[in-house]
């Protein structure tokens, strides 16, 4: 058992830090980048994030496994996860239109752009590749859920740093944001190898 | 199983997940937005001369790092040049 758990936390870990699902696997640049301008957006961004990859792994790992292996089916895995993706963001995003106003306001516009980042996807389809058993694909979702998370809001606070500085015309923008992000990343490989 | 009824299933799953997806899809646009949040798309009209820096959808914050309330004094400052010319 302690050791159950103690594998579900170094997974949650390994996926947040060493394995981040932007720096290190390059899932998601587009809203990384798009929508870290603010910080207030970029957490909003990041929930939202979570909270689809959590629950898409919930049901996508059940459909692989008792669904589409039993079927012989599982070279349609890719098609149903983007369906299955799709479809949940609009039925979260119900729930939250119907009894939630506050949440609504606060996620806004970036509920539905989720189902347009390849993040999502990315992790779902990786569990299963990998085989990875239900506990584990939780953990791996959970860690990569908040390892984007909080790269997104650093990432964010450093754009702002970035506004009040005099950045020269042409890295202005973008281009000063990829050159961040690439010393982001540089920065994360130190954590490579404290799990062995 | 044979291949051709491979098939069948797997073209009846994709069409199960799909009508899960249309069906999501009408129910999410027919549920009415909750008071205050009408009309949170992006538009030329509405967007146009906003004064809101934090706004993702602020053209000029979109374009440059520069505060939208820079970037519109240099316009002015451009259409007064223009007009004095």
């Amino acid at each position: 058992m302690a050791n159950a758990i103690t594998a579900f936390l170094l997974a949650i870990v390994s996926s947040m830090l060493i394995d981040n699902v932007v720096l290190n696997r390059f899932y998601g640049i587009c809203a990384f980048v798009g929508v870290s301008n603010k910080v207030k957006s970029a957490f909003s961004m990041g929930v939202a994030v979570v909270f689809v990859i959590v629950f898409a792994s919930l049901i996508c790992w059940p459909i692989y496994t008792f669904v589409l292996t039993p079927l012989n089916i599982p070279f349609m895995d890719t098609l149903t996860y983007i369906l299955v993706i799709a479809s949940l963001v609009q039925v979260v995003g119900l729930f939250i239109k119907k009894y939630s106003p506050a949440l609504y306001k606060s996620f806004g516009i970036y509920l539905p752009l989720i189902t347009t980042n390849c993040a999502v996807l990315g992790v779902v389809q990786n569990n299963t590749d990998t085989g990875l058993n239900f506990a584990l694909s939780m953990a791996n979702a959970i860690g990569t859920g908040v390892g984007f998370l909080v790269i997104i809001c650093v990432f964010s606070f450093i754009r702002m740093r970035l506004e009040e500085s005099n950045v020269p015309k042409a890295f202005r923008g973008v281009s000063i944001a990829l050159l961040t992000a690439a010393l982001m990343a540089i920065a994360f490989m130190g954590f490579s190898g404290i799990i062995s | 199983m044979s291949p051709v009824v491979n098939w069948i299933v797997a073209i009846l799953v994709i069409l199960f997940f799909l009508i899960v997806f249309i069906v999501s899809f009408i129910l999410y646009k027919k549920t009415p937005p909750p008071k205050g949040c009408e009309g949170m798309e992006p538009s030329d009209e509405k967007c146009h001369g906003c004064e809101q820096e934090g706004c993702h959808f602020n053209l000029y914050y979109n374009k440059t790092s520069m505060k939208c309330t820079e970037k519109k004094n240099s316009d002015k400052t451009e259409e007064n040049e223009k007009e004095n010319k």
